[in-house]
């Protein structure tokens, strides 16, 4: 058995919206092990990013347990070997693509001469080859989204955590990605990442967290799922799932 | 606590501040004061220009301190907003490197603003050979910059407890009071009760002095003053590293387990 790398037992994070308190995430427990690539689906709101911010220390669980690499989640020992992908963010627009990777490799500990190497490498490899000296303010969206994923690589860590892998890229961009993804798969680097693109789910990951309103509803392996979902695959299966739970309000 | 993360972290601050152009307004507004002290000289309105001197001092003090006001209470609002602070709060790093970070880089900003005021404040004092008093001129400068610090702590503070515009006016009204405010404690002091004594007490020590910081009329007309002593010096250095303290510290305290 190899080592959980994340480990989450009964997580509940609450909080406070318009003067009513919201269970984003209710006492969910799963693991992801070393060398696994997991999907994290589910509806618009069912507790994914709330899940993933805790996980990375931005948010607080208010009951329960998250580990990662064995430490408390948040705490700068768990985060020396993540790289993570906030489901969007902007880069500082006043800065170069080469400026950003090496503030970013920098506070990951790289020292510069590694780093010069290093950022052409990275920039090619999410294809952005030769735009180390543009102005981020000159970044479209998809150029932006490519950015954010050289900055998870960047250091090369063990574990990826990414919140809406795909969001923003455009067909190329996909492809891309999943080349890289399948690349850092086959090196047996951990990657857990939330995404609403089932064929790329499906195509991309061992096994599937289906969670919705804050619980985990299945957690089985994409060859079982797909198996379930007969003809239509992973997505019918997770329609079918979410409309016997009452639907995407209920 | 990593020195590594705090100077990247406030590279970055700085890197913005100067590839704004807010910087370089800044430094057009001293040339164009200079370049009055130049013009009064010309006329030969020798007490004029001493006048002009001083007051434009002071001008450079207040732009240097809301530009420091302004930077600090954005840095925390705008990476949440923009959402920038993810991907850095993804490394391991703390969240009190993270704040110390900006709070050197905010104040590096600042001394970079100040230091080009001044080098054009001494080179337009040159130029018509007024006297430059280099004691008390460097003590101002750097009891400045200890105020500077307050303000930019005091900034962080506010910004994680009301909205930036309204953190904005209440460090501007604090760092513009701050002279009167002082005057009105000690007359009002004088027709208080045991209570009110008691209120007005707390009240200057809640409010940070920072007129204390002020040497710029003592720097112009350095005939009639000498510079501070050391233990002023140092007293000074003490009060502000205490205020800067307690509002970092509350800073912190908000910040630490703020859900992102």
């Amino acid at each position: 058995m190899s080592e959980a790398v994340i480990a989450v037992s009964d997580l509940s994070v609450t909080y406070g919206r318009g003067g009513r308190t919201v269970h984003a995430v209710d006492g969910i427990s799963f693991t992801v092990s070393e060398g696994e690539c997991v999907g994290f689906i589910g509806v618009n709101g069912a507790g994914k990013s709330t899940t993933l911010k805790t996980l990375m220390g931005f948010l607080f669980a208010t009951s329960g347990e998250a580990l990662v690499w064995g430490q408390p989640a948040g705490t700068p020992e768990s985060r020396l070997r993540i790289g993570y992908l906030p489901e969007v963010a902007l880069y500082y627009p006043f800065m170069k693509a080469r400026e950003l990777l090496e503030l970013y490799g920098g506070l990951s500990g790289l020292d510069k001469a590694l780093l010069r190497d290093r950022i052409p490498e990275v920039l090619a490899m999410v294809g952005l080859a030769g735009k180390g000296e543009i102005l981020l303010k000159q970044f479209s969206k998809g150029m932006q989204q490519r950015l954010g994923i050289a900055q998870s690589i960047i250091a090369e860590p063990d574990l990826f955590i990414f919140d809406e892998l795909t969001s923003g890229l455009d067909p190329l961009g996909r492809h891309t990605l999943r080349t890289l993804l399948l690349g850092l798969k086959a090196q047996g680097k951990t990657i857990f990442f939330s995404s609403h693109e089932l064929v790329e789910v499906e195509s991309l990951c061992d096994r599937v967290l289906i969670i919705h309103q804050g619980r985990i509803l299945r957690d089985a392996t994409v060859a079982a799922l797909r198996a379930e979902g007969g003809t239509r695959g992973l997505e019918g299966f997770f329609i079918d799932l979410i409309g016997a739970a009452g639907g995407p309000q209920a | 606590m990593k020195g590594r993360a705090i100077r990247f972290i406030a590279g970055t601050v700085l890197r913005e501040s100067l590839r704004r152009r807010e910087i370089y307004v800044l430094v057009l507004v001293a040339c164009g004061l200079i370049a009055v002290i130049l013009g009064f000289d010309f006329f030969g309105i020798g007490g004029l220009t001493k006048f002009y001197r001083e007051a434009s001092l002071k001008v450079m003090g207040w732009t240097t301190a809301f530009a420091v006001i302004v930077l600090a209470t954005r840095q925390l609002p705008r990476e949440m907003e923009n959402r920038t602070i993810y991907p850095l709060l993804a490394r391991p790093i703390r969240r009190v490197e993270f704040l110390l970070g900006k709070l050197v880089g905010v104040l590096l900003a600042g001394l970079f603003c100040f230091a080009l005021f001044m080098l054009i404040f001494l080179l337009g004092s040159l130029r018509i050979q007024a006297t430059v008093p280099w004691g008390l001129f460097l003590q101002h400068m750097y009891l400045q910059l200890a105020m500077l610090a307050i303000l930019s702590a005091l900034g962080f503070l506010l910004s994680l407890v009301v909205h930036t515009d309204a953190a904005i006016t209440i460090c501007v009204l604090l760092y513009a009071l701050s002279a009167v405010l002082a005057t009105v404690l000690v007359h009002l002091y004088a027709y208080m009760d045991a209570v009110g004594r008691v209120l007005l007490q707390i009240l200057t020590y809640a409010v940070p002095q920072l007129t204390l910081f002020d040497l710029s009329a003592k720097a112009v007309h350095a005939e009639a003053w000498s510079p501070l002593s050391w233990q002023i010096m140092l007293s000074l250095t003490v009060y502000a590293v205490v205020y800067t303290g307690v509002y970092f510290a509350g800073a912190f305290v908000l910040f630490r387990r703020r859900a992102l």
